[in-house]
């Protein structure tokens, strides 16, 4: 298996399937690439910006891992909308065992 | 521009009530450049998208039209923008110039729009992402420990000290200069190289100053392919060999014009802003007592200083404005704009725009919005050194906190100046006074 298949909920609620995200891609390379709204991954995968916030389903939490000190720390600067399930999908690298992981974009802070 | 100035809202919100009307002001008077605020309040309550007439732009001052405007960059192009804001008025004997003396005229590549920007950008952004700047962290360290312990042997002797040139300035520079691989530099003749490359988007040079200006920058230039051509014949491991020899993802190279217009923008972009928002932090601390009392009390709190630092930046963001230019007709805000539009998004308004930040000029670390400030910018061109401006303006609050105390103006909050230019907002000196721990 080198693809895995990821879904993306969208804001709307719209759910994005994509069925080829390539093992050992970068997740938010791999939702830019797809159109993923409310992706956007300004700082180009730096851990700098916050934008690319999604929130994992907790039963994928094992699998996804949990962010480090840095990204810790930038998920403080979106500290609104951050939950325990939040992640910077900069920071998660697709793996062989995400097969059919579903992600929530998470919502833009007011 | 301490909270507790000017009257009160009925929602307690202070504010600040003016008697000019928007078609006598300009972004071009010195005054409005100091201090800028009831000007941009007006401008977002009364003409969000306003032509300067003086200044022959049209300037963005509302959060939302902002970030419209920077997440649109086909429609706004900065490398239009840029190049039309550049040198204004005497750009080709500017170019004639460093083509002359300076060993060419490289225009800035970074200052580009899709495809091209993804090209270069893509190169450059691991070098500065957050974990490679946590890797820093301890250079960064030795090197404001070094600083703070001077500047408390200068107070301690009873000296004014100036937290702009002896502070900011030698501290950033000096944490460029590491990363560039640069042991050897003279640090008076980079911040002047800085500011001769930084007036040339603000807009206030005259003719007789542009000479100047570019003649330091031809200096510049030469220093820096004089390092290239070091590095070229014996790599080091550091940001200028990096450039000479890296290559982009399609597997071609940087020209050599590209690679010193990024040296340049490295050395330039990462020491001017960077100190401005250090000398900030120093004249909060001297200015708002509450706020220095409260970092006092939760220095060791890493959350709290995340949020303290992002509040400084939305408070006080030391780039105030940088160009695009439209490139079709189109729409912003509700105002018609023609092809060919110069634009200035006025980053210092967005961040005070008051639809989206609550009391915008209370200095508030605990908002839930903090991290929405558009200090760094919005969409491709955000600034790729965050990471690392950050870093150190965490390092020096938590060094200064630790090992000074009783941070003073040593002259009335009235009489600091700032710089001349519509591209920053910067303190240009900072007269101060403060104790050892």
């Amino acid at each position: 298996m080198s693809v895995v298949k990821i879904t993306f909920v969208e804001r709307s609620g719209a759910e994005k399937v994509v069925e080829d995200a390539e093992i050992g891609d970068n997740m938010m390379q791999v939702a830019t690439a797809n159109g993923i709204d409310g992706i956007l991954g300004e700082c180009g995968g730096g851990c700098a910006c916050g934008t690319c916030h999604i929130y994992i389903d907790p039963e994928w939490h094992s699998v996804v891992g949990t962010a480090d000190d840095v990204e810790d720390m930038t998920l403080d600067m979106v500290s609104e909308t951050r939950k325990p399930t939040s992640r910077l999908c900069c920071q998660i690298t697709v793996s062989d065992n995400m097969d059919g992981l579903r992600v929530i974009v998470a919502p833009e802070a007011l | 521009m301490n909270s507790s100035e000017g009257h009160s809202t009925a929602s307690g919100c202070p504010f600040s009530s003016g008697n000019m009307t928007l078609s006598d002001m300009s972004l071009t008077d010195p005054l409005i450049q100091a201090r800028p605020q009831e000007f941009y309040s007006k401008l977002r309550n009364e003409d969000p998208v306003h032509y300067d007439e003086k200044l022959g732009m049209w300037l963005v001052s509302r959060y939302d039209d902002i970030v419209t405007l920077l997440r649109n960059p086909q429609t706004f192009s900065d490398k239009k923008g840029y190049e039309a804001q550049y040198a204004s008025g005497f750009f080709e004997e500017f170019k004639q110039i460093l083509e002359k003396e300076g060993g060419g005229f490289f225009p800035d590549v970074i200052k580009s729009d899709p495809p091209e920007h993804t090209r270069i950008r893509k190169l450059l952004d691991s070098a500065f992402s957050a974990h490679r700047v946590k890797t820093l962290e301890p250079a960064i360290t030795r090197i404001i420990v070094g600083l703070v312990e001077q500047l408390a042997d200068k107070a301690a002797a009873g000296k004014v000290i100036d937290g702009v040139k002896e502070f900011s300035i030698p501290l950033t520079i000096a944490v460029i200069c590491e990363q560039l691989g640069m042991n050897q530099y003279d640090g008076d003749k980079i911040s002047e190289w800085s500011a001769a490359i930084t007036a040339q988007i603000g807009r206030m040079q005259n003719r007789e100053q542009m000479v100047e200006n570019a003649n330091k920058i031809c200096e510049l230039q030469n220093f820096i392919i004089g390092q290239m051509k070091d590095r070229e014949a014996n790599p080091k491991e550091d940001m200028i060999s990096d450039l000479v020899h890296a290559h982009t993802e399609d597997g071609g190279k940087l020209t050599f014009g590209e690679a010193v217009s990024l040296v340049r923008a490295l050395i330039i972009a990462g020491n001017e802003t960077t100190a401005t928002a250090i000398s900030n932090l120093l004249f909060i601390l001297a200015t708002q007592p509450a706020v220095a009392a409260q970092l006092y009390d939760n220095v060791e709190d890493e959350r709290y200083l995340t949020r303290f630092i992002e509040e400084l930046l939305r408070y006080a963001p030391p780039v105030r404005g940088l160009a695009k230019m439209t490139t079709r007709e189109t729409e912003l805000g509700g105002t018609k704009l023609p092809k060919g539009a110069h634009m200035l998004v006025l980053y210092g308004s967005g961040n005070d725009d008051e639809r989206r930040f609550e009391c915008p000029r209370s200095f508030d670390a605990s908002r839930g919005n903090v991290g929405n400030h558009v200090a760094f910018g919005v969409g491709i061109h955000r600034c790729i050194g965050a990471s690392l401006a950050r870093m150190e303006i965490r390092v020096a609050a938590k060094e200064l906190i630790k090992r000074v105390r009783n941070i003073q103006l040593a002259i009335p909050v009235d009489q600091v100046t700032y710089l001349p230019t519509v591209a920053t907002h910067s303190i240009a000196s900072l007269p101060i006074t403060l104790m050892r721990r």
